[in-house]
């Protein structure tokens, strides 16, 4: 048997808040109907696009005491639902675990930009001594990871992460690393973000980013196809916990997966454009690859970043007909629910090991003819049962970020 | 007077989620729990409601129920 250079991270707790549903079981069910969530929302009335995936009847106050619904931004309240039902999960108890060997490590594209929008709109209109106090520790974008501190009794790195639409899978790439370094025993990793805003929905527009498809929702994110016009803002969190394997062996806790390698790159080629060539992703993908010590046709499975926009997706599955060729089985879950920005590499992280988990593979919403040129297998209409070993989650984020998990079945 | 009071006190109970019972006039805000952010929280709301100007060299978590219904109801008075 070949030694791994690092030990295999298990993944032993997973906690999801997404527009497919208030936790980890809701979530799954959903993403593996193939059901789509988008909807025009009215929080974005009156926009050339009003169209999102939201977290669905969403009452913070059913779960969490007034005073913590008041002083957290809806992002930071998705991360410490998530959070806690990861750590349940887990079998983990932060009130008796060793919280100076415990990490938080939470990425998030946009913090508390609800909060700062509302705030800004009080100063305009009332003026600056009706600007709340809490508008800094709601807004700031590192305040989920240091709420996440408190709440669960963390003391050892807390950190956050913001690598735009990549920021949860580096935060989790970041986990892993302080776990291989000895730094810390347990992570709490994962992304937040709740950026359907008028002006997020309006800036993202203007950047010619969203679906226009108002009029027909639900078919609106749909990655791959060859209709598809853009992506669907969504909103939301994901969470896992992490420990080395030997760590939960000896605990008896039972990994969903184990995390065996990450990599990452940058394109440095445009602000927002990928890079056409696909050298930065295929970076990405070997260095993880090599970091795993796994081989590309070992892979089973992608769990790709596919958006929906045009450049997106052409650019991603082309570096994954070359690297992985027709091996590996992928799907993109963003046409169920759409894409939750700096969380959708955590979600797709926990969806992966998921994925590994129940062997079983969910579709791509909304694929009904295939962009010509694209020649992977993707997963469309239904879920797929298949023997699974080793996937791959990519992600990529405005600014050129590229990063890809590997996972290994347990 | 006895709106802001109630209005105070009503803020205190839903809001700050302070156990009704211990809302005595003479109770500071730093005895029923409040710290400096959530005096300042405070401060914003009452200012809101009523139209005054309430700024932190009020005395903070010094403040009692009472004198801080008493200084909104004189800058009231001022207005």
């Amino acid at each position: 048997m070949i030694t791994p250079a690092h030990p295999p991270i298990a993944i032993t707790g997973i906690g999801l808040v997404t527009p497919a549903g208030i936790g980890r079981e809701a979530t799954w069910e959903r993403v593996c109907s193939g059901i789509p969530t988008a909807a025009r929302d009215p929080a974005l009335t009156g926009l050339p696009v009003d169209l999102a995936c939201r977290v669905p009847d969403f009452e913070p106050a059913r779960h969490l005491p007034g005073v913590t619904v008041r002083h957290l931004d809806r992002y930071s309240q998705f991360a410490l639902l998530a959070a806690r039902e990861a750590v349940a999960d887990a079998g983990l108890d932060p009130a008796t675990w060793d919280g100076d060997r415990t990490a938080v490590v939470i990425g998030s594209a946009a913090g508390g930009v609800a909060t700062l929008e509302h705030q800004h709109s009080r100063l305009l209109e009332l003026g600056p001594a009706l600007v709340s106090p809490l508008t800094m520790p709601m807004f700031l974008p590192n305040m989920a990871a240091g709420y996440l501190a408190i709440d669960l009794n963390a003391h050892g790195p807390v950190v956050h992460t913001s690598t735009a639409c990549a920021s949860g899978a580096t935060a989790i790439a970041a986990a892993a690393d302080l776990l291989r370094t000895g730094a810390c025993d347990v992570v709490v990793s994962g992304g937040a973000d709740a950026m359907i805003t008028p002006l997020c929905a309006a800036a993202f527009h203007r950047l010619g980013a969203l679906s226009r498809r108002t009029d027909d929702p639900a078919s609106a994110s749909r990655p791959f196809d060859a209709d598809r016009d853009g992506f669907v803002l969504a909103e939301g969190a994901g969470v896992l916990v992490l420990e080395r394997e030997a760590d939960a062996r000896r605990r008896a806790a039972a990994p969903y997966a184990l995390l065996v390698g990450h990599g990452a790159s940058s394109d440095a080629h445009h602000l927002v454009r990928p890079d056409r060539s696909g050298a930065g992703i295929t970076r990405a993908l070997l260095t993880a690859l090599a970091d795993a010590d796994v081989r590309s046709e070992e892979v089973d499975h992608v769990n790709a970043h596919g958006t929906g926009t045009p450049l997106n997706d052409i650019t991603e599955a082309r570096v994954l007909a070359r690297v992985l060729g027709q091996r590996g089985a992928v799907t993109s879950t963003k046409g169920v629910t759409g894409h939750l920005m700096g969380a959708a590499g955590a979600v797709e992280a926990a969806l992966t090991a998921l994925t590994l988990s129940h062997q079983l593979i969910p579709p791509t919403a909304n694929l009904h003819r295939l962009q010509p040129g694209i020649a992977v297998d993707i997963v469309a209409r239904h879920a797929r049962s298949t023997r699974l070993r080793f996937a791959v989650s990519t992600s990529l984020g405005f600014g050129g970020h590229n990063a890809a998990l590997v996972l290994r079945a347990a | 007077m006895s709106d802001i009071r109630d209005h105070l006190v009503a803020l205190l109970g839903d809001t700050f989620e302070v156990d009704p019972a211990t809302i005595r006039p003479d109770a500071t805000l730093s005895e029923l729990g409040l710290d400096s952010l959530g005096v300042a929280e405070l401060l914003v709301v009452l200012q809101e409601r009523w139209g005054v100007p309430l700024d932190e060299g009020l005395g903070g978590d010094d403040l009692t129920v009472e004198s801080l219904t008493a200084v909104v109801t004189e800058l009231r008075a001022d207005t």
